[in-house]
């Protein structure tokens, strides 16, 4: 079961996935949350704040692997106390979300900014979503929050998330203290901290409750899926001229899906498939 | 992945600062680094006023990552001041 749906699902919307629940994107899941102390930089000064190197995870990479492994499993449990997790969506998951909370807006990435340093400055350039009303005080900091924010209606969401979507992110949704849920990142290898974290150091981002699955004759081996692909689990097998998908690995994201000019991917429930039901 | 294996020692990079001011103006490190090993940071904040990258020092340049670093060495070659030292031992 996921870990969120598990503590924050209603059944009664949405068949229990903890992101439909109407409540994770109120104003009073917002003043409730808590953050924790690891945690506050990110909204007091994101400028700073976000991207923060594992320091104890490379110090310990110099005394050996047990060392790694407590290192991990300290910062692990940081980000889960924190509810700082994000959880892959699919496209159409992603766009049942944009009528669900309120404002949305549409702003410049941080992870980009500290890593790249990236400036995006108007509507056309930015590469994150920020929702509900922690938005109003971005509005009111530009200061810190360069670049300002544009609000969108629910459609203009969702044209934004297929634009994305084409260009090859993938659409994480982001807790600030989970439930309450404050962004829908857009992300990319390495571009993005949380998917960073979870490829090196296995945490930071849960699976969709999707799983990709490839119809071999409707394949025709071209390979866009294995390119848009930001987990390796998609491979291009040449001896059979097909694309190849190890399920261990498929985070569901979908990208894969909406890439492929065949059709030949569809998601399947992930809670179908009995072993990897239990894998998030 | 990095999980398993021998202790290592991680490349160290290191960043001379007299010489690296503005790497957020300048940023040629920062995006031909192919696994971006550094992150560039904002050093001095104040309340209502947007700090300016432009003027030197108000962003100081990290090496974020040294762990994924191949020492491809194109950051030094692209650095204009000269200011990026990496040493393997």
């Amino acid at each position: 079961m996921c870990l969120y749906c598990d503590a924050y699902g209603d059944p009664e919307y949405g068949n229990g996935l903890w992101y439909l629940n109407p409540k994770n994107y109120s104003r009073q899941m917002y003043k409730l949350r808590r953050l924790g102390e690891g945690f506050k930089g990110v909204e007091t000064g994101p400028e700073s704040g976000a991207g923060l190197p594992p320091y104890g995870i490379l110090q310990a990479m110099e005394e050996g692997p047990e060392a790694v492994d407590k290192a991990v499993k300290e910062m692990a449990d940081g980000y889960k106390a924190a509810g700082m997790l994000g959880q892959v969506l699919p496209l159409k998951d992603a766009e049942l979300v944009m009528e669900l909370s309120s404002p949305i807006g549409l702003i410049a990435c941080l992870c980009r900014r500290n890593y790249r340093a990236i400036e995006e400055t108007n509507e056309h350039e930015y590469t994150c979503m920020g929702m509900g009303v922690g938005m109003l005080k971005w509005e009111r900091w530009p200061e810190r929050y360069k670049g300002g924010v544009h609000f969108v209606n629910p459609d203009e969401a969702k044209e934004w998330l297929r634009r994305m979507d084409k260009k090859g992110f993938v659409h994480c949704l982001m807790p600030f203290g989970a439930p309450y849920i404050g962004g829908f990142c857009q992300c990319d290898y390495p571009d993005c901290a949380l998917i960073r974290m979870q490829m090196d150091f296995g945490f930071g981002l849960l699976k969709s409750h999707y799983l990709a699955e490839v119809d071999y004759n409707l394949c025709n081996g071209c390979g866009v899926c294995v390119q848009r692909c930001k987990f390796g689990a998609l491979k291009f097998e040449v001896t059979t001229d097909k694309a190849n998908i190890d399920p261990l690995k498929c985070f569901g994201c979908g990208l894969c899906e909406t890439g492929c000019p065949m059709g030949a991917i569809r998601l399947l429930d992930r809670m179908s498939n009995p072993i990897l039901k239990e894998v998030w | 992945m990095v999980l398993t294996g021998v202790p290592r020692k991680l490349p160290k990079i290191e960043i001379d600062y007299t010489k690296c001011r503005t790497p957020f103006t300048c940023k040629k490190c920062l995006q031909i680094c192919p696994y971006m090993v550094f992150s560039v940071r904002c050093e001095k904040e104040e309340r209502l006023k947007e700090t300016d990258p432009r003027i030197p020092d108000t962003y100081k340049l990290y090496s974020n990552r040294p762990d994924k670093c191949t020492v491809c060495n194109k950051c030094l070659e692209v650095c204009p001041e000269g200011a990026l030292t990496i040493i393997l031992s």
